[in-house]
């Protein structure tokens, strides 16, 4: 196999292009949701100025290995869901690495980061960490769920398995996209979208205001730069597969701007709605309400 | 040669000329007493030769020179010859071990005794109906006395209650005898032969009954022999052994001369009543906590199977002699070889037998024993099991079976109980009587207990079983425990590795895959075992060495006798090794019961499939007729499953993996799990997809699949004990592999095998690691560990990567199942099995990550701070393992390429595209290296990058961490581990119910409550016995008669 080495300075600036859009873009979502609860919040650059500063503060601790390296994973699971998706439909330029495999690889590739995380902040030995990550596994495991069967659900839709064949079956008009020819699934996904984006009413496995932040607690200044980074970059990753699979993907930048902003915006909604639930709550919540409409989803496909 | 009339001659010459000795003259009196028994059995043993190997031919014998009806005559045949010697012979040997009680109740005794071996051979000599009754009261007058050498009080009263009984019993036969004369006027048994009894509602059909019917009591059936069990209970051991395999088999072949007379109507009769005999004998004895009234239970029920084969013999033709004998003289050996040995054991209780422990060389004999009265091969009850469920099949006479097998299953549990116990109860202080002689005359017993199965599957149409390389390759090891263990470990790494090179170049893709995780992989589980091979580890090679050997039998097997032969040696062996385990014996116990009660359905299922074709091939399971395909695929199925523990058969498996010893549990999870798979892919590539009554068979398996694959996931994160975690997550994993089977696609069955292989990698890996840290801490729960990952880096190193590959996160080899089974799933139109898998996937992450974090990760308590790394010959095959796992993410295709081309030939849709380093299937692709380079390039980048800016970073103390707005100090109280997953378990626990726990629970209790029902039948009182002998005469009569049309 003969290896295009042009596509890995594409790569890095699709990376570029997406953790700067992911910087604006996760401020920008908490702005909003503070003013809809009446409060100023924080200001747009807020996010780099937080990066700046823990880049530049230097410590002189370490928890151990797995502690040291639970960031590496946590980004490197970002960086690489983000590469293994084509970011830009019909873009030789943007297409990344996604030779290395193709829509189960990213699914598959979404735990990575997690659970490497969750062994770097095992290791720190602070019980709130092991707490958040009790609750965050136990949450994903429920909320996982709608999504895989929607996943399924449009790959037999489609009969396949890779991004860029999905959104290409969905070029030539709105009434094309997964959104509305398998409506079933896209409620189904987008029920889980919510379960993943770490917003109210699924917020309980980061929980700020009983625990400190989750599993991060012990995670300061350049390991904490790391998964900040990640934070900016992970849900824009996880998006792009959404926009992909059920909103007829993207061609140009701006689209793929628009379509994300509109995508997250689905989450900053409920969650400025709606109280946290307790984690044995939001899994039954996933399992009684989303997960029927996955099931519908894959029976009359 | 010397007429066989001389052993009747010796024995009553004997006899009486004992009897004539002064009572003092106890050694000399003693001393012609075994010889006259060493003759008697020498010239038995010569004519059984004779018959057996040399081609003698039967003939008569005129005790008074004259033809009968003027003189009796005895008849010497095969059958006569072999049961003569039997009886002789233990009578010799039991003498030998009664010789202190002999020697104190003196020359009479002797005399006795001898008068009873000698009437037991004239029963079994004689063609005459009168002489046959006078043996017969001879046997009742001496086992009355006999029973008296003992030193139990209850003796005296069962030896009372038994003449009372026998009695009865004798007026009944005499009237008959009296009757029958009257109608043939004759009292030869050729005379009669031949339906000269006339319409079974006749006069003389009446008195042949009573005849019959008395002859039937002789074999103490069920529910009337109270008065015989009183005798197997109190008598002195070495009496019960001639008891049990003398008397009986006498007895037995009494009947079987007999019921010629009578002609086919009265076959039916034989063969209810000992049905009867043989599931209710053995049903009661379930409860039985005596070690000679279990015994005496379970002589009765042999008996009554051998009557059911009598019974049967218009069906099983002229083979019902090799299948009644195989399975009379299994009983005879290993009944009469137990009765010896409880001489040896002073408590009456069955865990009493552990003592038997200070001598490894009884515990060989007591397993072989069990093993022969269990049906296992390679003993002759294992042929005769084989032929008569087979010929019962191919009748359709479907109820017999179950039945016949339902009995077995019930022996096999109370056998294994008591093996069970006697392995694993407290060891008592060494026996005091322990009598040189007695061992002696057991240990012969089992070793000729092996050569008598030598020889009858050597005779056996179905081929040899021992002579199979591999089995006596294990069976060798016994030979070798007197050395160390280091060496007999090498020995067996070798010998696996060995066997591997071998079967090389003969095995198809399909058997290579299994063969490698057989032979090579077994071979590296043993490198562990290096850690434990200190002294000579007595029984842990032998039981190993018989497991690899059933596993590698099983994959070479062409045709079913020998793939259910191979079964049942891998059962039996990985039984001994579960044992082992310190806690395990309730656990042992369920799986064997749950293996055997397997075995039987696939035995059902063969004998359903082959009905009289023999042997029958595998590949012939393709020919099976249309309305019995889909019941031999049930059978077959069910019993495949209870060996991959799938849902509702699966309560055997936590307990037994984790109660299994460090190096056991990769044994029995990484490599004997497989079995199980291996038989479901036997299944499905010859029958496809089958439908009962329009469910197809196949659905339901996808069901249980993923409803093993969802409660063994579930159950798996609620576990405390680490390796109660690993078994069920077991459980979980066969699931898939059942799954991806049933799917019934190229895809299915790639991915069932991606699981086969990288189970046994990183479930090996597991439990050894887990093993380790157990070894290190001293326990298996998890909350009581932590913050071990810098005591054990190397044991951490090799459970990250082994759970990374388990949760099939890329880039490692579990991504690769995972993604074989969306394309797989794609091609199937089942979808609503599919949900319950989705629904099992992400739980996997709970249970692994609880797995390295609460042992791992979190906080380091205080009685482990000294703890030091795994020992070195744990870690060496972790580390192969960690290799494997990469190797095997990188280039799956080494191992998969080969089987998808295999299995394509049995597929109509195409498989998968190897094409360079990417596997492309019709839906989507993946490749493996460019995965591992990209991420890796990634990660090291990174780390790059935080080393750049963190690389002054110092490791902290344990507590510098900030909480609550103080510093912990306990680490009890800040690792966060015990009830990890409390919110899920708040969610979900209604799926951790152990609903079927509590079914089998329900089941077993059952089962004993009958038992102990039934058991208010034997009073005690001898005055109920004899009139519940005649009780049971009238009633088999009038059930006999309401039978009639």
């Amino acid at each position: 196999m003969t290896f295009d080495w042009m596509k890995i300075p594409y790569a890095l600036l699709t990376l570029i292009i997406v953790v700067n859009y992911g910087l604006l873009l996760t401020a920008l979502v908490q702005k909003i949701a503070a003013r809809a609860g009446r409060r100023h919040g924080i200001p747009i650059w807020q996010n780099y100025i937080d990066l700046v500063k823990n880049y530049a503060l230097r410590t002189s601790i370490s928890h151990g290995v797995m502690y040291y390296l639970g960031p590496v994973f946590r980004l490197t699971g970002g960086v690489g869901l983000l590469l293994f998706v084509p970011s830009l439909y019909g873009s030789e330029m943007f297409s990344n690495l996604s030779f290395a495999g193709d829509l189960i690889l990213a699914l598959y590739f979404v735990f990575f980061g997690t659970l490497g995380m969750a062994l770097g902040a095992g290791e720190s030995g602070h019980p709130y960490s092991a707490i958040g990550v009790s609750r965050g596994l136990s949450q994903v495991t429920a909320a996982e769920l709608p999504l895989a069967l929607a996943v399924f659900s449009v790959a037999l839709q489609y009969q396949t398995l890779s991004v860029t064949d999905i959104v290409a079956a969905q070029q030539g008009g709105i009434t094309n996209w997964t959104l509305f020819t398998n409506p079933l699934a896209v409620t189904a996904a987008m029920f889980s979208f919510l379960g993943s984006m770490m917003r109210p009413p699924f917020d309980v496995v980061l929980a700020p205001q009983e625990i400190p932040i989750g599993p991060p607690t012990e995670y300061h200044s350049s390991y904490l730069a790391l998964m900040q980074t990640n934070r900016a970059l992970f849900p824009v990753a996880k998006m792009v597969i959404y926009m992909n699979l059920f909103f007829g993907g993207a061609t140009s930048w701006p689209i793929f701007f628009l379509k994300i902003f509109l995508i997250y915006m689905v989450s900053a909604l409920v969650g400025v709605v709606f109280p946290r639930f307790r984690v044995e709550q939001s899994i039954r919540w996933f399992l009684v309400w989303a997960v029927p409409v996955g099931v519908l989803a894959i029976l009359v496909v | 040669m010397v007429s066989p009339l001389h052993i009747l001659v010796v024995g009553l010459g004997a006899a009486f000329f004992v009897g004539l000795l002064n009572h003092d003259a106890r050694r000399t009196a003693f001393a012609i007493t075994l010889a006259a028994l060493a003759a008697m059995t020498l010239i038995a043993g010569s004519w059984a030769w004779a018959f057996l190997f040399g081609g003698a031919t039967p003939f008569t014998i005129l005790t008074a020179g004259a033809p009968p009806p003027f003189a009796i005559n005895l008849g010497v045949a095969a059958p006569e010859a072999v049961l003569v010697a039997l009886v002789c012979a233990v009578g010799l040997l039991s003498a030998l071990t009664m010789r202190d009680a002999l020697e104190r109740f003196g020359h009479r005794a002797m005399a006795v005794f001898l008068v009873a071996v000698m009437a037991l051979v004239g029963i079994i000599l004689t063609r005459d109906v009168f002489n046959l009754f006078v043996f017969f009261e001879l046997i009742a007058i001496a086992t009355g006395g006999l029973v008296l050498i003992s030193d139990d009080e209850r003796a005296v009263a069962a030896g009372f209650k038994y003449l009372v009984a026998s009695q009865v019993v004798s007026i009944a036969m005499l009237i008959g005898i009296i009757f029958v004369y009257h109608a043939t006027a004759s009292l030869n048994l050729d005379d009669m032969n031949g339906g000269s009894i006339g319409p079974v509602d006749s006069g003389p059909a009446l008195a042949f009954f009573l005849l019959f019917i008395a002859l039937v009591i002789e074999l103490k059936p069920f529910p009337i022999n109270g008065w015989a069990l009183d005798v197997y209970q109190s008598a002195h051991p070495g009496f019960s052994a001639l008891f049990s395999a003398g008397s009986s088999t006498a007895a037995l072949w009494a009947v079987d001369k007999v019921i010629g007379i009578g002609g086919a109507p009265w076959l039916p009769m034989a063969a209810a009543i000992g049905l009867v005999t043989f599931v209710g004998s053995n049903l009661v004895a379930l409860s039985q906590t005596d070690d000679r009234r279990l015994l005496g239970y379970s002589s009765v029920a042999q008996i009554g199977l051998v009557l059911t084969v009598i019974g049967l013999r218009d069906l099983i033709g002229e083979r019902h002699l090799a299948v009644g004998g195989g399975i009379l003289v299994t009983h005879a050996v290993a009944k009469a070889g137990l009765f010896w040995l409880s001489g040896l054991v002073a408590s009456r209780d069955l865990a009493g037998w552990a003592v038997l422990r200070h001598r490894p060389i009884l515990i060989f004999a007591f397993a072989t024993f069990v093993a022969m009265l269990a049906g296992l091969p390679p003993f002759p009850g294992f042929y005769a099991k084989w032929e008569l469920v087979h010929a019962l099949a191919a009748d359709g006479r479907l109820a017999f079976v179950a039945a016949i097998l339902l009995g077995a299953l019930f022996e096999a549990v109370y056998l294994f109980r008591w093996f069970g116990r006697a392995i694993k109860a407290p060891l008592p202080e060494e026996n005091a009587a322990a009598s040189r002689i007695t061992g002696a005359v057991v240990v012969a017993t089992a070793l000729a207990g092996w050569a008598i199965g030598w020889t009858w599957g050597a005779a056996s149409p179905y081929g040899n079983v021992m002579a199979a390389t591999p089995l006596l390759v294990a069976l060798a090891f016994p030979l070798l425990e007197w050395l160390p263990a280091r060496v007999k470990n090498t020995l067996a790494i070798l010998v696996l590795c060995l066997g591997f090179w071998v079967g090389y170049p003969h095995f198809d893709p399909l058997q290579m895959i299994f063969g490698a995780i057989i032979l090579i992989g077994g071979a590296v589980i043993f490198i562990a075992s290096f850690t434990f091979a200190q002294g000579r580890r007595i029984g842990f090679y032998p039981s190993a060495m018989l497991m690899y050997a059933g596993l590698t039998m099983l994959i070479v097997a062409p045709d079913t006798f020998s793939f259910f032969a191979a079964w049942e040696v891998l059962t039996v062996g990985s039984y001994f090794l579960i044992l082992r385990g310190k806690e395990s014996e309730p656990h042992a116990l369920s799986y064997v019961v749950f293996s055997l009660g397997g075995a039987f359905a696939i035995l059902a299922g063969f004998a359903l499939a082959a009905q009289t074709t023999a042997p029958f091939a595998l590949a012939a399971l393709k020919q099976v007729a249309a309305d019995h395909a889909p019941w031999v695929f049930l059978l077959l199925a069910v019993g495949f499953m209870t060996k991959t523990a799938s849902l509702g058969l699966h309560i055997w498996l936590p307990g037994a993996h984790a109660e299994a010893e460090t190096d056991v549990s990769p044994m029995v999870s990484g490599v004997l799990l497989k079995a199980g798979l291996f038989g479901l892919f036997m299944l499905v590539m010859h029958m496809g997809r089958q439908s009962l009554h329009g469910v197809e068979l196949t659905y339901v398996m996808l069901w249980i699949g993923a409803g093993s694959a969802l409660i063994g996931n579930v159950m798996a994160a609620f576990q405390e004990d680490a390796k109660r975690l690993l078994a069920y997550s077991s459980i979980g994993q066969m699931g898939y592999a059942v799954f991806g089977i049933a799917l019934m696609n190229n895809l299915g069955w790639l991915m069932a095998l991606m699981f086969v292989i990288n189970h046994y990698i990183y479930k090996s890996s597991l439990f050894l690691s887990i093993g380790g840290v157990a070894k290190r801490t001293g326990t298996r729960e998890m909350y009581r560990m932590g913050g071990l990952i810098k005591l054990m880096p190397l044991s951490f190193v090799a459970v990250l990567v082994s759970i990374i590959a388990m949760s099939g996160v890329p880039p490692l080899s579990g991504f690769g199942g995972r993604w074989i089974f969306y394309n797989a799933i794609l091609d199937t139109d089942a979808r609503l099995p599919m949900v319950v898998i989705f629904l099992s996937g992400p739980i996997a992450f709970l249970y692994l990550f609880r797995l390295i974090h609460t042992i791992f990760l979190g906080q380091l308590k205080d009685e482990h701070r000294r703890v030091s790394e795994a020992p070195v010959w744990l870690l060496v095959p972790q580390m192969m393992y960690v290799v494997f796992l990469l190797g095997f993410a990188l280039f799956p295709g080494l191992a998969l390429r080969r089987v998808d081309a295999f299995i394509g030939g049995f597929m109509p849709e195409r498989g998968l595209d190897w094409e360079g380093t990417t596997i492309t299937s019709a839906f989507g692709h993946w490749n493996p290296i460019a995965i591992m380079v990209v991420v890796g390039v990634i990660f090291v980048t990174l780390f790059l990058w935080l080393l750049f800016l963190e690389h002054r970073a110092q490791m902290v103390k344990q507590f510098n961490i900030a909480f609550a707005a103080e510093r912990p100090h306990r680490p009890e109280t800040t690792h966060f581990a015990w009830n990890f997953f409390a919110p899920y378990r708040r969610a979900v626990g209604v799926l951790a119910e152990p609903v079927f726990e509590r079914f089998w629970g329900a089941t077993t209790g059952a089962l004993h409550d009958v038992a102990g029902f039934v058991r208010r039948l034997y009073t005690g009182d001898g005055q109920v016995y004899a009139l519940q002998v005649v009780a049971f005469v009238v009633i088999v009569q009038l059930i006999a008669m309401g039978m009639r049309p």
